[in-house]
């Protein structure tokens, strides 16, 4: 269980924008049309799982920041689609402000001369 | 806020039962085909393509398991689980559980009621800014107790000339009566930096300020929010009401206009009174004020000690109190000193019963611990019979956490009961504790009112001991729990206990006993000590005396007043069962007293040593009603009115003033009197205000009645109550219809002043007893246990020729070893008790070796008869039945 915690920890901060961030450029989707996206858009370079993904896009929708309902795909099959609440784009702004600054920060110090 | 609907959704999502996880497969595996959808897309073969898929995403079944955590509180799931189980078990041992539940109310109700009296009387900081910086000041004569009564002049003095305090301030209760005829108003006079010292907000309006001390400010007042909702019912226009004032010492009612509320949650600074209305010191007439005796409070400066106030105190009224000795010298002997208040100025409720309750607070802990332990004994008992179910646990895979936290958790529900059931009892019994309280204080003034809320800390400290029990008494079955090891015990379902547990089991009996001994000397000693007050070296005889307080002010004059003794007296010695009748201006233990300094021919002593006397004006007969041996010259007689003044002393004063010499025929001098008094007797020493007090030196001076009230006291053979109805009428037909003010007894009047040793003693006693009955409990239950384990063998030892009493002899070895190892241990424990008590409880000496003697010994007699049942059963063992049963 504590093991669970530490990875979810680690990534949730950048798993909720990533959900929140696709979501909105994407529209509503359902589960696997974000991952794909998500590793589309990273070139491979980042997977997420389904034990991450879901859960994530439980506790968001506990959170009420995404909504999901049942829809049909393109291929009329039955999926979960997920959808930004305007709670959900307010998160999604802070989130990246905050991630800009973040990433200032960091380089800021990375890139300083020694 | 998204953290708590989280939280608030996964809460939700423990307790519902949901049909979503088939929908959550559904979700996945849709997932999973449609990237190996992608992958076969990409050229894989079908079957590569899902084996790639799921390499990528992930399993199923972790998946599920993760979404079902954060659907839920997966902690909060197993706790409920554990509950539900240990609920179930609860109920499969009911007689267990019901012994347990009795125990642990009892126990954690105890101690919730006592709490909830202690807290507020003890503990609790007044609700004011940095009460720890609040100091009452006190003063002092020699042998008496410290006062906070000063003067105004006083006041602004220590107000204006100190340098260690930041705020001086004071209050002065009134006896107020209510002139609109409905409840009477508690009000205290304040100065106006009382409310800005203290830190206190107004809910509404003002509160006083220091500008409402000037010469000629308009009398105004603040309510008490409590005032404000009763009264006003927290309507705005209290603003501009009118209070009228009545104090018993002012000729005219004052009133005074409301100006404001004080907050919410403010009920004044002294403990267990509330004041309804503070008023500003112009509300008194000067005459008034002048003579009032204010109580004083002061908050430190910062960085100032206590030490350095106490040293400025010392100075700062040097010069005044020399001035006062030039004319009195007890003066120079007077101590003014400061004293912590951060709880707020005490009062008689705290200080008689401060200390008793201290002593029930430490019984009640005691009797908590003892249940724990007997509680323990019982789960371990019930330990031994679930090992095998334990066993099989933890072999399909339970953690041994796992299973410590299942046995905690029963342990917690248990407690949990208990505490739910003992606070509920616990309000009745603070109810009920209080009154007995409140009955018992005889200060003058206004009457107390402890509030006993259910508040937070009552609250907050009932959870605590209910946790704290459960630990406690969960511990070792826990630790048993944890230490047992499946195969063996899965191996030999039924058979001989590890000897761990066994060591245990005597361990937690002998615990029990040691503790017992310790609360049954605490209440033997506080028993002890009620009957020595009640009954003995009282001086006179408590037992049928009527007393009847008759208002006397119609017979002011001495001439009406000795027609009218002449006039009653004989009408009721005429009462059928009535012995002896004689009046008095006091009787022993009420709340009046009267002093004064005392000179005796032929002894010299220095002004400032001189000692006061307890007065009493008396008529004829009052050694005789009341039992009070003459041990020298004669009483008074009916034919010494109008003769020179005569007086009879007590033992005290006969062997203080005159060691060696016959006091009949010498002089007395009273304070303020110029005229000598001639000794015509000496009494033996008898009580006078104070039941606790050795008797104080006495003087009985003759008197018919003394101006105001008088006291006609009864001796009777039959009971006090068959002739009160008489001795009304017959004082109501000569004296008038509301002449008689009180009527009781001696002996209730005894009683009354002895409500926090009487309340020591029944608590003492009941917790004592309950303490016994415990240990007995746990006793007998590892006797019958042991007796039902070792069946077989003692079957083996009577085939093969022990007797009965061999196994009389061994059964009363092991039960007699446990008690005495448990009164061995104990004694120490009982001793730093009674010493502890005595500490605590004024006039209480710690009785030595006797109490502990006499615990010690009601428990080997309790220890015996618990023992009594197993060891019969024992004897009964037939041994081919017991070697068959095998």
């Amino acid at each position: 269980m504590a093991n669970r915690e530490s990875k979810t920890d680690v990534l949730q901060g950048t798993l909720d924008i990533l959900i929140l961030q696709t979501l909105a450029s994407l529209g509503p989707s359902h589960g696997y049309a974000i991952a794909a996206r998500v590793e589309k858009v990273s070139n491979g370079r980042m997977q997420i799982n389904m034990g991450t993904l879901y859960p994530g896009l439980m506790r968001l929708e506990q959170r009420r920041a995404i909504r999901g309902s049942w829809g049909t795909t393109d291929n009329n099959r039955k999926a979960r689609f997920y959808d930004l609440t305007p709670a959900g784009r307010k998160q999604l702004e802070l989130g990246k402000r905050e991630w800009n600054r973040t990433v200032g920060i960091m380089q800021a110090l990375l890139s300083e001369p020694k | 806020m998204g953290a708590i609907r989280e939280w608030f959704q996964r809460l939700w999502g423990t307790f519902r039962e949901t049909p979503e996880d088939a929908a959550m497969e559904e979700e996945l595996a849709l997932h999973l085909e449609m990237a190996a959808d992608d992958w076969q897309r990409r050229g894989l073969t079908r079957e590569e393509a899902i084996h790639q898929a799921r390499l990528q995403a992930g399993g199923v079944a972790q998946a599920m398991e993760q979404r079902r955590d954060q659907r839920g509180l997966p902690w909060l799931g197993d706790l409920l689980q554990d509950a539900r189980f240990g609920a179930r078990m609860l109920r499969r041992a009911p007689l267990v559980t019901a012994v347990a539940l009795v125990t642990l109310t009892l126990a954690i109700g105890a101690n919730s009621a006592i709490f909830s009296l202690v807290d507020p009387l003890l503990f609790r900081d007044l609700p004011v800014r940095e009460p720890a910086s609040l100091v009452e000041f006190t003063f002092q004569f020699p042998r008496d107790p410290p006062l906070n009564m000063f003067s105004l002049a006083s006041y602004e003095r220590y107000r204006d000339g100190n340098h260690v305090f930041s705020d001086v301030f004071g209050l002065a209760p009134l006896t107020t009566q209510s002139r609109t005829g409905d409840e009477p108003i508690g009000t205290e006079v304040v100065t106006g930096n009382f409310f800005q010292a203290l830190g206190v907000r107004p809910a509404l309006g003002r509160l006083l300020e220091p500008s409402d001390d000037r010469p000629g400010a308009p009398a105004v007042a603040v309510v008490s929010w409590q005032y404000w909702q009763n009264r006003f019912s927290g309507d705005a226009r209290v603003l501009g009401a009118s209070i009228d004032i009545e104090d018993t010492r002012m000729p005219v009612p004052m009133y005074a206009t409301v100006v404001g509320v004080a907050e919410r949650g403010f009920s004044g600074v002294v403990v267990a009174y509330r004041p309804d209305v503070w008023s500003s010191l112009a509300t008194v007439p000067d005459a008034v004020r002048s003579r009032a005796s204010f109580a004083l409070i002061a908050r430190l400066r910062p960085g100032a000690s206590i030490e350095q106030a106490r040293a400025e105190m010392r100075v700062l009224d040097r010069a005044r109190i020399e001035e006062l000795s030039k004319r009195d010298p007890q003066w120079l002997g007077v101590a003014i000193d400061v004293a912590p208040a951060r709880t707020g100025l005490s009062t008689a409720l705290h200080q008689q019963f401060g200390g008793p309750l201290f002593v029930l607070m430490m019984m009640v802990g005691g009797v908590l611990l003892l249940a724990c332990v007997n509680i323990g004994g019982l789960l371990l008992a019930r330990g031994a019979a679930r090992q095998h179910e334990m066993a099989v646990r933890v072999s399909l895979g339970a953690g041994r956490f796992r299973i410590v936290r299942q046995v905690l958790t029963e342990s917690l529900l248990l407690a949990s009961i208990g505490g739910i059931l003992g606070i509920t009892g616990a309000r009745v019994g603070a109810t009920i504790l209080m009154r007995m309280m409140i009955s018992g204080t005889r200060a003058p003034g206004p009457t107390p009112s402890l509030d006993i809320p259910l508040d937070a800390r009552v609250v907050g400290f009932t959870i605590g001991v209910t946790v704290m029990a459960a630990l406690l008494f969960g511990l070792v079955p826990a630790i048993a729990a944890f230490v047992s090891a499946p195969a063996p015990a899965l191996r030999q379902a039924i058979g001989a206990p590890p000897r761990a547990r066994r060591v245990a089991g005597n361990g937690l009996v002998i615990a029990q006993v040691a503790i017992s001994v310790a609360l049954l000397s605490v209440s033997q000693l506080s028993i002890a000590h009620l009957r020595h007050l009640r009954d003995q070296s009282l001086g006179f005889d408590r037992d049928r005396v009527l007393l009847l307080s008759v208002n006397s002010s119609r017979a002011q004059t001495p001439a009406r007043a000795l027609a009218l003794y002449r006039d009653i007296v004989p009408r009721l010695k005429a009462i059928p069962g009535v012995r002896a009748v004689a009046t008095s201006g006091i009787t022993p233990i009420a709340p009046a007293a009267a002093s004064r300094f005392l000179q005796a021919e032929g002894f010299d002593e220095p002004a400032q040593d001189r000692r006061r006397a307890a007065m009493n004006w008396v008529s004829p007969n009052y050694f005789a009603t009341y039992g009070t041996p003459l041990l020298a010259g004669r009483d008074f007689r009916d034919t010494d009115f109008g003769l020179p003044r005569r007086v009879i002393v007590n033992q005290t004063v006969a062997r203080h003033y005159f060691a060696g010499r016959d006091p009949i025929g010498r002089h007395v001098w009273l304070e303020n009197e110029r005229e000598p008094y001639e000794i015509v007797g000496v009494a033996g020493d008898a009580k006078y205000h104070e039941v606790r007090d050795a008797a104080p030196p006495t003087v009985y001076v003759l008197a018919a009645n003394s101006g105001g009230s008088t006291e006609f006291s009864l001796r009777t053979d039959v009971s006090p109550a068959a002739v009160a109805a008489d001795a009304r009428r017959v004082v109501t037909e000569v004296l008038g219809d509301d002449s008689v003010r009180r009527v009781t007894t001696l002996a209730e009047q005894v009683d009354a002043a002895i409500v926090p040793e009487r309340l020591l003693a029944i608590l003492g006693g009941f917790l004592g007893a309950s303490g016994a009955l415990l240990a007995a409990i746990g006793l007998y239950g590892l006797l019958a246990y042991t007796v039902a384990r070792r069946t077989k063998e003692i079957g083996v030892r009577m085939a093969l020729g022990a007797t009965r009493g061999d196994v009389v002899r061994m059964m009363l070895k092991q039960a007699l070893l446990l008690v005495l190892t448990g009164v061995g241990l104990g004694l120490p424990a009982a001793f730093w008790s009674e010493r502890l008590t005595a500490m605590m409880v004024e006039h209480l000496a710690a009785g030595g070796i006797v109490p502990i003697v006499v615990g010690a010994s009601a428990l080997l007699a309790v220890g015996l008869l618990a023992a009594y049942g197993p060891v019969r059963r024992a004897t009964r063992v037939e041994p081919i039945a017991a070697l068959r049963a095998e």
